[in-house]
């Protein structure tokens, strides 16, 4: 039985490919949009990922960073370097603001650097000053491109001009970006006087980032002290939540297409060989097989139309790097496993189509000329 | 001896009220082993809905039916069809095997159901396709196959679970002279040879010669008529010769019983018998035997 099922399958190489390809198609409609939220997700945590300080310190009760407010008092850096195991406390301010050049205005965390410590600020820096100077500010090299910016013109952050002073790369996305200024000048933008927003901590070597997160919080009053994989987690998980309803309805959709596809594919099979069924019956197999061949068949397009949905997620992450900049596509194992899983779902449900005319083939028709 | 089929007093109705059709109306017959019997019958008759019910593919109405000295009336759908798959073989007129399989994966595909499965019947398959000689042709998918190699496919496939009834419905029905000729003798020497049971149902005049009783099935009823000569007489109204012992359409008329070609020649000859019995026309004898 199963190898006539795999055979009755390939005897119409094309009419497979196509199924198969309508199929991949849903499935890799719902990658893409997964994709899309994971790549922006992983943007929005981007700055915490990539400035790897060990511990973040924030306002007591703020637990992120993204779409977040925090107020530490300045002070408190000096009382944080001063916490045994701590190497370095860099101080950031920072807000969440739109930047506008050249008639575009996009969405922005806007950080407030007060070193000169690069490890703050730009992790890949793409022309221009490395740090940024007073009055001046790095904007990420997509948006520049976007609006028209070079060296010198003027961006408005926050109702405040300030210059182009350099460019960073991977610091642009649709739903996020980063533009960097001096700590001065974002305070007097946002007209905070004696206060941080967040305080990046450098853990001595061989210091255990929680440990130092729990004895800052001992500490240090009124703050709360994260280490980077937990701050980190916190805002991905935020950022995948507010796409998450989104995500699962275009699961849902690709789901529920990719279920009509294959049913419908199935249910022709059906159709088709509705004589040889008659046959098979005639012969003494009996319902529960024939289902298990429909399923077999129904769970063969949709593996493969999985496998290829995947191979055409592969191909899109660096096409769509290339010809959508802004666009932050990633493929992750969470994708994968729910897509894999919906597949699975896709063909029980689908083998599940034709049950009723599986049920009335009748074998006696196998006598008829 | 016990029969391998035995059928007593079937009938199979089919609607309801004004629209009930008795399709099989009380048969009964006995297969016994190393028999081969043929039903024969017009277009309409019932052959293939009593194939049916013969073959446990369809429960008749009353009656009982058993293979094997098994009553199928107490069986159910599952063990109807694991009594299909081990004792009852079938040859359908077209064919109808597996497209996507090659020869030998259609005459294995019945294994799948017994007891040792495929590779237990892959001897027995290779020799079943030498002896109908498609052993060269084991590879090639139905398509590429003559309606005599398809046919041959087909019967290897019926024996390769060795049942004890073959089932055939107008085996030699779409085949050509020569191929027709084959599958007569193969299902002659199945029976034969190997002591099976065959049941055909045939027009075919070459499968009635091989045939140790040929039954002919006519409005739903059987009747045996191997060893009755045929009784060729000519329809009073419109001249035709017909064979009186398999015609259904007749009138008795002053203790002699005419038949008729159609129901249209019966009425015309009730309407006025004197039109067709007086003068040269009566002269002619009513049950005339045509000469042989």
């Amino acid at each position: 039985m199963l190898n006539w099922t795999l055979r009755e399958l390939l005897s119409a190489p094309q009419q497979l490919l196509a199924s198969v390809a309508a199929v991949a198609g849903a499935f890799a409609l719902v990658l893409f949009f997964e994709g899309i939220f994971a790549g922006e997700s992983e943007q929005i945590v981007a700055l915490i990922e990539k400035t790897e300080g060990d511990v973040w310190v924030m306002q007591k009760g703020v637990g992120n960073m993204h779409m977040a407010t925090s107020f530490v008092a300045d002070w408190k850096v000096g009382a944080v370097a001063d916490v045994e195991g701590v190497e370095k406390a860099t101080p950031i301010l920072y807000l969440n603001s739109a930047i506008e050049a050249g008639g575009r205005s996009w969405f922005s965390f806007v950080v407030g650097l007060e070193s000169d410590d690069p490890r703050a600020g730009p992790w890949s820096p793409a022309g221009g000053a490395r740090m940024p100077p007073q009055g001046g500010a790095i904007v990420p090299d997509i948006f520049a491109s976007d609006a028209g910016l070079a060296l010198g013109d003027t961006v408005r952050i926050a109702g405040r001009d300030f210059a182009v002073a350099g460019f960073s790369s991977d610091t642009f996305s649709m739903a996020n970006s980063i533009t960097y200024v001096t700590m001065t000048d974002l305070a007097d933008a946002m007209s905070s006087i004696g206060s941080v927003s967040y305080i990046m901590v450098d853990a001595a070597p061989g210091v255990a980032p929680d440990a130092l997160a729990m004895r800052i919080m001992e500490q240090v009053e009124e703050v709360n002290a994260l280490t980077r994989a937990d701050f980190s987690a916190r805002d991905y998980s935020i950022a995948v939540q507010m796409g998450l309803e989104i995500v699962w309805m275009m699961t849902l959709i690709g789901g529920v297409l990719a279920v009509l596809l294959t049913g419908f594919i199935v249910y022709s099979h059906i159709s088709e060989r509705e004589r040889e069924l008659a046959v098979m019956k005639a012969l003494g197999f009996r319902n529960p097989a024939i289902y298990a061949s429909n399923m077999l068949q129904a769970l063969a397009i949709a593996a493969l139309a999985f496998v290829l949905s995947v191979a055409l997620m592969l191909a899109a992450v660096p096409l769509t790097e290339w010809l959508m900049p802004k666009v932050n596509l990633a493929l992750t194992g969470s994708a994968l496993v729910r897509t894999g899983a919906t597949a699975l779902v896709v063909s029980l449900i689908a083998s599940a189509i034709p049950v009723r005319r599986v049920l009335s083939v009748d074998p006696a028709t196998a006598f008829q000329r | 001896m016990t029969p391998i089929l035995s059928a007593r007093d079937i009938v199979k109705t089919f609607g309801a009220g004004n629209t009930l059709v008795r399709a099989v109306d009380g048969v009964s017959l006995e297969l016994m082993p190393g028999e081969l019997v043929t039903i024969t019958g017009p277009s309409g008759s019932g052959k293939t809905t009593l194939v049916s019910i013969l073959g446990a593919l369809l429960r008749p109405t009353s009656g009982e039916v058993r293979i094997d000295g098994n009553s199928l009336a107490e069986m159910s759908e599952a063990a109807l069809s694991r009594l299909r798959a081990h004792s009852v073989g079938f040859v359908f007129q077209s064919f109808n095997l597996l497209e996507a399989l090659n020869v030998r994966d259609n005459v294995l595909f019945p294994a799948h159901l017994a007891p040792g499965g495929v590779r237990a019947a892959r001897e027995r398959a290779d020799h079943l396709l030498a002896q109908f000689g498609l052993t060269e042709r084991r590879h090639a998918l139905p398509r590429t196959l003559s309606g005599g190699e398809k046919q041959r496919v087909a019967i290897a496939r019926a024996l390769i679970n060795e049942p004890k009834l073959i089932i055939a419905d107008e085996p030699t029905g779409n085949l050509d002279t020569r191929s027709g000729q084959q599958v007569v003798m193969v299902l002659h020497d199945i029976a034969r040879d190997q002591n099976r049971s065959v049941l055909i149902v045939t027009h075919d005049q070459r499968v009635e010669e091989v045939a140790d009783r040929v039954l002919w099935l006519e409005d739903g009823a059987l009747r045996d008529r191997k060893d009755e000569a045929r009784d060729w007489v000519r329809d009073p109204v419109c001249r035709m010769v017909i064979d009186g012992w398999t015609s259904s359409i007749h009138h008795d008329h002053q203790g002699t019983r005419f038949h008729f070609c159609s129901e249209r020649c019966r009425e015309r000859f009730v309407a006025s018998p004197e039109t067709y019995l007086d003068g040269a026309t009566a002269a002619v004898v009513p049950m005339e035997r045509k000469p042989t």
